[in-house]
């Protein structure tokens, strides 16, 4: 296990170094001269000032390097476009993604694994096919269409919920998660479906191997078989496909925020992106990045724990 | 008619005020604009009132003549939003606004801006809206949605005969947010730092040094010309002239130094979260304000806007459109403002620059000739907007010459025949917009308009942050115009302007610094330099005139219509007012 985990660790540090090379191109060396998006309408001399503030003429290796050294220390300067911390505009909308992230993984894992394992364990019957037809046509349409009903109709028309997400800064812990509601809903209808069919289709493989076969001819009680034989190795894939869609919901419910007005680190990502703010769209994007890699990693050494023939190389 | 009375004004009043007067006594004006054009021109309520009831108007009260309110039932149909509606007024007249209570803070929602909170360099109405809370003008604008010497930091101005000497009475007692007192030097350094940031209003108007401040509690400001719409220009209504303090430097922001004389002071601002906090200001002259403070949100969406109302989360929306807020209009519970609004979409050509095809005027009139106007007022403004003839001159001004031109009507076959003139079969062309309320469907429709005519338009948004730098105004080169790498067509945002100074200058004079037509003709140049240099409604008429006929057949640009402007507060408030340039005015705002 601990030779699996060296392995996973130095992948991971591989591909950290080389987004990290990615994000200076494509951040710093594309968008040249952002002087003018920062500084509208501003004076020549102005622009200048902008220039040399952002560091504009500075070579390209000294760029990489104090990229660099913002990553190590884990401070990432001032944002060009508004000279405020960007650790102070990053990290917060970073914690309000984790809390929606988490609270979602919360209800959306127990509940479409559940599905997932009730329907491939009574494959065929009505509830399975309501699983699989529902799964898929929930997961269609797009998230934000699905916010926006919702919204309107459980919040605005019937007043059940709350239509905005963002809590007052002096809203307790309840209330902050209250108002995570909708957005959790909106995330528990796109990704039932997609846990819960993988989950079944890993159960209904699961029940027709021979290890569970054996385990039942060895008169094990349903409730072990299932738990030591069935969901260890049917959920593998739902475990994989959870890692990933951990770093992908970080950073990817951008309509959502929206929608909702959360200002998570999607809409931090957006106005980066559209103010060609450099030092804010590395922290952002290194930030999801390392959020990926740690929960891609996790999600490797679940299912390594689970299938010790991931963990020994296939080897018996 | 008393005619004692009006002779009593007639004797002491200047040669302006002389001239409007009679205008107004021989019905040549109504009472509205007589209103209006007094107040510009430092008349006074009581003079007003007088000359009013003189003329046998069931005039009423001072207050109801300096609050601008129309008591009689003449109401211009051209206008539709002008004339019936006020500025902070219910739009249901059957029910009386709720009482307020003291205390509590109104949560104001806003559209993301799209730069730092600079009160002089600052392009649209999401920073106007904050900026709008703290700083305040030398002229205020009124419970009606009109300049008004009550609400700003002047209490009366006077011009000399000539209209190029304008003197400010100064307001006495104010005090910036630190505690010094405000002068006529505050004034003097605001007005040579407008000159200095070419601010679009005063550009061409005054020049550095040009205010005289030796006394206190004046400013005496010279204008290059005569120029009878001054009042205006530093009003609210220029968003970017309001008063800074004296030493306050150019480029610095509001959450940087928050200092103004305004009912509330900034406390903190995160651009991040898009959330600025206001406090109320206990030595505010205009005493206290009912409510103990202000919040504004950015949102990304409109949408979310209006739900944010809708669910009582937002108190206030300070701008929407028709389409997107039509649950607002519909709801009974919402309160909708519709203060006067010459607000518009206007739609620029690329006039100068040779990568652009709308150099050829033929093609720009043929492109004026796809445009089905009543359609595009029904599908886009449910009727919620007035008609507009290629020209920035709203037709319930005093001055708008309703003979100057006949209405632009869709021609399909004549603009073919203009592009065949010009050699084109078809045309093909991208019309940029930026991501901003019902912008795109209108370019959607006027390309859907256009097809008929064999003309081929495709449309860009861009987002709203990026679209007047990339798009609307880039940068020029040395030696080019300004603006002149503009697209060579698009559509943009035009806020509300009491009087189409600022649309005839800053958009379409030479060289001007909005001027994203890039028009450059010395003929409309002198045309809006006798417009503005005329004193009496006469001149005015007979100049605007004829600027109305030059831009018709010039087609720098298209104005088909001026929008009725919207905003909207919920039940949790009352006494909100808004300006037609997205200023939210909530210094007599209560909670309910």
């Amino acid at each position: 296990m601990r030779s699996y985990l060296l392995r996973r660790l130095a992948l991971a540090l591989v591909t950290l170094a080389i987004l990290i090379v990615v994000i200076f191109i494509l951040s710093v060396v594309v968008p040249g001269d952002t002087s003018k998006i920062l500084t509208p309408r501003g004076t020549d001399a102005q622009l200048e000032a902008t220039r040399i503030r952002i560091g504009f003429y500075d070579p390209w290796y000294e760029k990489f390097g104090t990229l660099l050294k913002d990553i190590v220390t884990f401070d990432f300067g001032k944002s060009f476009a508004t000279e405020g911390s960007v650790r102070d505009i990053v990290f917060p909308a970073a914690l309000r993604s984790a809390l929606l992230v988490g609270v979602s993984l919360i209800v959306v894992v127990p509940i479409s694994v559940a599905g997932g394992v009730i329907a491939g364990r009574n494959r065929d019957s009505l509830f399975d096919r309501a699983i699989v037809t529902v799964g898929l046509a929930s997961a269609s349409i797009p998230d934000f269409v699905t916010a926006v009903i919702l919204q309107f109709i459980l919040a605005i028309k019937l007043g059940w919920f709350e239509a905005l997400a963002s809590a007052p800064a002096d809203a307790s812990i309840f209330e902050q998660l209250w108002r995570l509601a909708l957005p959790v809903m909106v995330i528990l209808i796109v990704y039932f479906g997609y846990i819960a069919r993988i989950t079944r289709a890993g159960v209904i493989e699961a029940y027709e191997s021979d290890y569970v076969r054996t385990a039942y001819m060895k008169g094990l009680p349903e409730s072990t078989v299932v738990r030591r034989h069935v969901l260890r190795n049917a959920l593998q894939p739902a475990v994989a496909v959870i890692g990933t869609q951990i770093g992908f919901m970080m950073g990817g419910l951008l309509a959502l925020e929206v929608v909702f007005d959360y200002k998570g680190i999607g809409n931090v990502i957006l106005g980066a992106a559209l103010k060609l703010d450099p030092p804010v769209l590395q922290a952002s994007i290194l930030l999801i990045a390392i959020v990926f890699m740690v929960a891609t990693l996790i999600a490797d050494l679940v299912i390594a724990w689970m299938n010790p023939r991931q963990r020994l190389g296939g080897s018996q | 008619m008393n005619y004692r009375s009006l002779d009593w004004t007639r004797r002491n009043a200047s040669p302006l005020e002389l001239d409007l007067v009679e205008h107004y006594a021989a019905g040549k004006i109504s009472r509205r604009d007589f209103v209006r054009r007094g107040v510009v021109l430092g008349i006074g309520a009581t003079t007003l009132s007088s000359v009013i009831a003189a003329c046998g108007g069931s005039g009423g009260s001072d207050g109801a003549v300096a609050a601008g309110r129309d008591t009689d039932t003449d109401t211009d149909t051209d206008s539709g939003s002008t004339d019936t509606d006020s500025g902070s007024t219910d739009t249901d007249t059957d029910t009386a606004a709720p009482a307020g209570q003291d205390g509590g803070v109104i949560v104001i929602s806003t559209q993301p801006t799209s730069t730092g909170l600079d009160p002089v360099n600052m392009l649209d109405f999401a920073v106007y809206a904050h900026i709008a809370q703290t700083i305040e003008y030398l002229v205020g604008v009124g419970p009606d949605g009109n300049i008004s010497p009550e609400a700003g930091l002047s209490t009366g101005w006077t011009p000399n005969d000539t209209l190029d000497v304008w003197t400010f009475d100064l307001r006495q007692g104010v005090k910036w947010h630190d505690g010094s007192d405000f002068t006529s030097a505050d004034v003097a350094a605001s007005m040579d730092r407008l000159v200095e940031a070419e601010n679009a209003g005063l550009d061409g108007v005054i020049e550095a040094g040009s205010t005289d401040s030796s006394d206190p509690s004046k400013a005496v400001i010279q204008l290059i010309n005569p120029n009878g719409n001054f009042p205006v220009l530093v009003s609210m209504f220029n968003s970017q002239s309001g008063i800074t303090p004296a030493d306050y430097e150019l480029g610095t922001l509001l959450n940087e130094r928050p200092v103004g004389t305004g009912p509330f002071m900034l406390t903190d601002y995160s651009e991040g979260e898009g959330l600025a906090n206001f406090v109320r200001n206990p030595d505010w002259w205009g005493g206290t304000t009912p409510l103990d403070g202000v919040q504004i949100r950015q949102f990304e969406a409109i949408e979310t806007q209006v739900a944010g109302v809708l669910s009582g989360d937002v108190d206030m929306i300070v701008d929407f459109d028709v389409l997107s807020g039509e649950s607002l209009l519909e709801s009974s519970e919402v309160t909708v403002l519709e203060p006067p609004s010459t607000a518009h979409r206007q739609v620029w050509f690329n006039t100068s620059n040779p990568n652009s095809q709308f150099t050829d005027v033929r093609l720009r009139k043929a492109m004026a000739l796809i445009v089905d106007r009543p359609q595009l007022i029904e599908a886009l403004y449910r009727g919620k907007a007035v008609l507009a003839n290629d020209h920035p001159v709203i037709s319930s001004l005093p001055f708008y010459d309703p003979d100057a031109v006949p209405q632009r009507v869709q021609d399909i076959e004549a603009a073919k025949a203009l592009m065949a003139e010009a050699g084109v079969d078809e045309l093909t062309t991208v019309c940029n917009v930026g991501d901003n309320q019902e912008i795109p469907q209108m370019a959607q429709l006027m390309a859907s308009m256009a097809r008929a005519a064999g003309i081929n338009i495709t449309v860009e948004t861009t987002p709203q942050a990026n679209f007047y730098s990339d798009s609307w105004c880039p940068d020029s080169g040395e030696g080019e115009l300004t603006c002149f790498n503009s697209d060579e067509f698009g559509i943009v945002d035009w806020g509300n302007r009491p009087t189409p100074d600022v649309f005839l200058t800053s958009a379409l004079q030479s060289d001007a610094v909005w001027n994203a037509s890039v028009y450059a003709n010395d003929e409309y140049d002198k045309l809006v330099t006798d417009y503005q240099g005329s004193a009496d409604v006469e001149a005015q008429k007979n100049a605007i005139g004829k600027i109305q006929a030059h831009l018709h057949e010039n087609v720098p640009a298209l104005y088909c219509n001026f929008r009725n402007y919207l905003g909207a507060y919920g039940p949790g408030v009352t006494g909100a007012q808004v300006t037609a340039l997205g200023q939210p005015i909530v210094s007599r705002a209560s909670r309910v």
